[in-house]
Parts: C-alpha cells; sequence; structure tokens
C-alpha cells in the first residue's frame, strides 16, 4: 500500500478500462465517503467518443498529472503539487476561472455550485463548492489509514487500479492490458516514469 | 449512468462572457494604440483633428475596460478575490496572470491618456483660430465653437479651456468640467513626458491585444485545435486595431461632428485593418485545416452549425460591410456625392458594425472550438 511518494514514485488511481463495467460503484463510493452531493463529480462514468461506434463509458478523474497542464495554467496558484507530487486545490485561492478545466486533457476540474460539507477530514483537501474547483483528492485521508482511495477500494471488478507507476506496471502486466493512455498523455501523467508504463 | 461532462464543449467551461471579455479588450487594446498612433502624429501638424482620433481612442479604449473585464468578473465564482490582483495573480507563466497585470497598466494607462487630453486649459490638439484645417475654422473665427456646442464659447475661450467636443459638453452641464479640468492641469506631465508615458502604456496596450489571444487556452496542453495561435494571433491583432480604430473613427465623427480628409484618412486606416484581419480569418478557414487536421471539425462547425453567426455577422457584418461602406463614404465625400449627414452616419454605423462583429467572433470562435481527443486512445 502506497499512502505518499516513495522511491517508485507518486501513488495514483488509473482505469482498466477494459474491466470497466458502468455499474457507478466508483461514483457513489466517492460522494458517500466524503459525504459530497450528487452533483459532485470527482470521479465520473463518463461517455467517450460520443455518438460514434466507439462510444464507450469509462470512469475518468484527476490522475495527479507529473506534469500538470492545471498547475501550470492556473492563474493564482491555486493549483500546487505536494510533497508527495499529488495536486491540490487550495480553495481560499481559487477564482473559479475555469483555465483548468479548460487545460486539463482529462476533464477533472469540477465546478460544482452547491456547497460541499466541510468535513473535518476533507479539508484542506479539494474546494468546498460555490463554484470553485474541485477534483479528485485520492482519498489521502484514507491513505494515510492504510486503506486505498474509495473508488478503487470498492469497484467490484478491479476496474480502478491504485499505486506508484511501479506498482501499477506490475498490476497492469498481471492482468495482460495495457494502460488507456497514449503516449503523449501518459508522459503528461506519469512524467518520467511514462516509459516504464506505457513501455509494457 | 454514463454522462458527458468530461467531454464537453469548451463553450461549457467558458461561456458567452468569456467571449464578450476577449472581444473587449482587444477593441480596447486596439483602440488606445491607434488612438496613441494619432496623438504622436499631431505633432506633425493639424493636431486637433489627429487629436480627436487619439482622444476617441483613449475614449474606446476605457469603455472596452469598462465592459470586457467586469463580465469576465461575473463568470468566476470568487469575483472580489480575484480583483485583489497583486495578491491573487502570482503564477506568472499564466497568461491569465500576465493578462491581468496587463489590464492594470493598460487601464490606468488609457484613463492618465484620456484625462490629459480631454481636459484642462493647456490640454495638447484643443482647437484654435490659428489652425487653418478645412471644416476648422467659421466665420465667427473658430469651427471648435460649434463643436464645442455652445454659440456662447468664442474660440479664446476654447484655447483657455472650452468644451471642445461633446464629452466636454456633456460633463458641461452636468457641472464636472471644471473639476476635471483642474485635475487634468494639475497632473499632467511636460508633453515629451507625456508621449513617452503613452509609449510605456501602449506596450500594456499591446500586450492586453496579444492576450486577448492567449486569452483563449494555453499552456501545456492546446487542446482546442481551432485556437492555434499561429493562425489566431493575426486575427486578434488585426481586429482589435481595426475594430478599435472603426470605433474611435465614428465616435469622432458622432460625438465632435467631425468627418474632414484626417478623419477619412483615419476611416481608410480602419478598413485596411479590417481588410487584414478579413484575411486572417480567411487564412483560418481554408489553411489551418490542412496544417492542424484536428481542427477540422471547428472550422466546419464555423462554416455550418453556426454559419449565421461566423459566415453572416462576423465575416459579412463585421468586416466586409464595414471595409466597403468606409471607402465608400470617403469615396463619396471626396466627390462631393454624399453630405456630411451621410459620412457622419456612414462612420457610426461601420463602429457599430465591427464591435458587433468582433464580438460574433469571440463567440463564434468559443462555440465552434471542440476539444481535441488527443490523450484517450478510444
Amino acid at each position: 500500500m502506497s499512502t505518499h511518494q516513495s522511491d517508485g514514485g507518486t501513488a495514483r488511481v488509473i482505469p482498466n478500462w477494459e474491466s470497466c463495467i458502468d455499474c457507478g460503484a466508483c461514483e457513489v463510493a466517492c460522494q458517500r465517503t466524503w459525504d459530497l452531493p450528487p452533483e459532485s463529480d470527482r470521479i465520473q462514468v463518463v461517455a467517450l467518443a460520443h455518438g460514434t461506434e466507439d462510444e464507450t463509458n469509462k470512469p475518468m478523474q484527476c490522475y495527479n498529472c507529473a506534469e500538470a497542464p492545471c498547475v501550470e495554467v492556473c492563474p493564482t496558484d491555486a493549483l500546487r503539487f505536494r510533497d508527495n507530487g499529488t495536486v491540490r486545490v487550495d480553495a481560499g485561492m481559487c477564482i473559479g476561472c475555469h483555465y483548468c478545466g479548460v487545460g486539463c486533457p482529462f476533464g477533472a476540474p469540477q465546478y460544482p455550485d452547491a456547497e460541499i460539507p466541510e468535513a473535518e477530514e476533507a479539508s484542506p483537501l479539494g474546494a468546498r463548492g460555490n463554484g470553485l474547483m474541485d477534483k479528485c483528492t485520492t482519498c489521502e485521508p484514507r491513505q494515510e489509514q492504510g486503506l486505498e482511495p474509495a473508488c478503487s477500494s470498492e469497484c467490484p471488478t478491479d476496474a480502478l487500479l491504485f499505486g506508484t507507476p511501479d506498482e501499477l506496471s506490475e498490476k497492469l502486466e498481471e492482468d495482460h492490458v495495457s494502460t488507456p493512455f497514449s503516449d503523449e498523455a501518459a508522459r503528461i501523467v506519469f512524467g518520467d516514469d511514462a516509459d516504464e508504463i506505457v513501455g509494457e | 449512468m454514463a454522462t458527458e461532462i468530461a467531454f464537453e464543449l469548451p463553450y461549457t467551461e467558458w461561456n458567452w462572457r468569456i467571449g464578450v471579455y476577449i472581444a473587449m479588450i482587444g477593441i480596447a487594446g486596439g483602440a488606445y494604440l491607434t488612438g496613441y498612433v494619432a496623438d504622436l502624429l499631431s505633432a506633425r501638424g493639424n493636431a486637433s483633428e489627429h487629436g480627436r482620433i487619439a482622444k476617441y481612442g483613449y475614449l474606446v479604449g476605457l469603455l472596452g475596460l469598462a465592459i470586457g473585464p467586469p463580465v469576465l468578473l461575473s463568470h468566476l465564482a470568487t469575483p472580489f478575490r480575484a480583483m485583489l490582483i497583486p495578491l491573487t495573480m502570482t503564477n506568472l507563466g499564466s497568461w491569465m496572470a500576465i493578462g491581468a497585470y496587463m489590464l492594470l497598466g493598460f487601464g490606468l494607462g488609457s484613463f492618465l491618456m484620456f484625462v490629459w487630453v480631454t481636459f484642462g486649459a493647456s490640454r495638447p490638439h484643443s482647437p484654435t483660430v490659428a489652425e487653418g484645417e478645412e471644416g476648422t475654422l467659421a466665420a465667427d473665427g473658430g469651427r471648435d465653437v460649434a463643436s464645442d456646442g455652445g454659440a456662447e464659447d468664442g474660440p479664446a475661450r476654447a484655447a483657455t479651456g472650452g468644451t471642445t467636443g461633446g464629452i466636454r459638453g456633456i460633463l458641461n452641464r452636468i457641472g464636472l468640467i471644471d473639476r476635471l479640468d483642474s485635475l487634468a492641469d494639475y497632473t499632467r506631465p511636460s508633453e515629451p513626458i507625456r508621449l513617452a508615458l503613452g509609449g510605456v502604456f501602449a506596450i500594456f496596450a499591446a500586450g492586453v491585444l496579444v492576450y486577448s489571444a492567449m486569452a483563449y487556452g494555453s499552456g501545456a496542453t492546446e487542446r482546442v485545435a481551432l485556437w492555434d495561435k499561429t493562425f489566431l494571433v493575426p486575427v486578434q491583432i488585426f481586429g482589435g486595431l481595426g475594430a478599435g480604430l472603426a470605433a474611435a473613427v465614428g465616435l469622432t465623427a458622432v460625438a465632435d461632428r467631425s468627418v474632414s480628409r484626417t478623419i477619412q484618412n483615419y476611416a481608410l486606416g480602419a478598413a485596411g485593418l479590417l481588410a487584414a484581419t478579413l484575411v486572417a480569418v480567411l487564412a483560418t478557414v481554408f489553411l489551418l485545416p490542412e496544417q492542424v487536421p484536428a481542427a477540422e471539425p471547428a472550422v466546419q462547425n464555423l462554416l455550418t452549425t453556426h454559419a449565421t453567426l461566423f459566415v453572416g455577422v462576423v465575416v459579412i457584418t463585421g468586416l466586409i460591410v464595414p471595409i466597403l461602406l468606409s471607402v465608400g463614404a470617403v469615396v463619396g465625400q471626396r466627390r462631393d456625392v454624399i453630405s456630411r449627414t451621410t459620412a457622419t452616419a456612414s462612420y457610426a454605423l461601420v463602429g457599430l458594425l465591427v464591435i458587433a462583429g468582433k464580438v460574433a467572433l469571440a463567440l463564434a470562435y468559443l462555440l465552434a472550438a471542440e476539444f481535441t481527443p488527443m490523450p484517450l486512445p478510444v
């Protein structure tokens, strides 16, 4: 179990799309765990290639990219890397300009209008609604308790994998599947570790 | 179960308010820059006519700033926090932060330059009896009398602080003119220093003009192919300059009743800049899909789904008609086949059309845009 950045790199949740059955359990687990309103989409099963023969429904959330475009474009430095390599939003700095929403290639930033409860354990992770940017926090408080993020923990088909790049590489190899990322996306998400993940 | 939030169109992130914001700051930056050029040219002679363009260029710059940034703030979740620019806009790698500082400097500059050329007894470019330009002298000794809006004002008063122009007339009627005159005379530096400061502020205005292109998505991932900067920057720069100058000419024609030969030359200049904008827009339509194949769907959106807005309002109403109208009015005036009133109405109409076209262009570029689905192998 990886709770912080280790020698293997930043721990992330990535999807194994070949196993996803579009049940929505990840969405429910996220909202229930953090007492989020239904309009909160820290993880969401989305339709990709909508209206085409390739249309498919897959879970998407923040991947805490090593070369996060959101961090680069945020004018107020509300988005920053934490010591463990994850990306966090400071609700006290965000102005809700949606620059991160336009910059993120994965659609992770959300801007819920509803007030998200300021649960003690949720602070300072994520924003609290009112149009401010909110995103997946990788369930950092759960990790500190030795638990996996709620979504990957409750996914019935193991379609959400959690771990450092080394661990993810091993899991993908065990399942004989590739990552859902193209080379370009993998470079954004994993940075220097991209070859290790995509090269399998 | 599945919904489509993650990969919706850019317009769902940035709605019409971003379009209005981008259009208005572009017009403002272009108007200031062309006004500043007129300010510099006034030193070469015929000061009052160049000065009119300078004054109304600075005013259009101010008006653009009065509309654009507040509309943007209304889009933000925390507008008051965003207004604390030195405290919040700390990431100077972000074009939004860069743009905020550019707007701050530009706002200060356009305000000061407008006040300095419009108010005060010793303001530059004010009409004098000695000025012999056609249309500036009347039988009573000074065209400024009529343009001041009051027959009781004579040339001597005009030269020493009269109510030159529509703006001064309006402010005179509401009793603010004396205070503004005092403020302007008290703060105005010498002419060389004023023009040098205007040059510094022009750098900010040019920055705002570039920012009006970069404000569309920029950063590590250029996710919207339609907003390719190679094509977008010329569109925004020529469009801002052309629309800004056309708006200043239109305002000058209406407010000061001035359609002199100098103003006509500026109208032709605006037509030239609008023609350059048209070329840049057409290059986007015909060349961008070849250079950036991912832009093909968005360009098709411009020509089909949003054809009324793009072809009808942007290209025809906002560019082609104003170009023809400007050139036609100038030619008509010089051949004495149209009246001053018709010419005034033409320049005013051109100003309105290009503003509408500029806003429509920004909206069309937002509405037609699509995210490039490059990262996901689906």
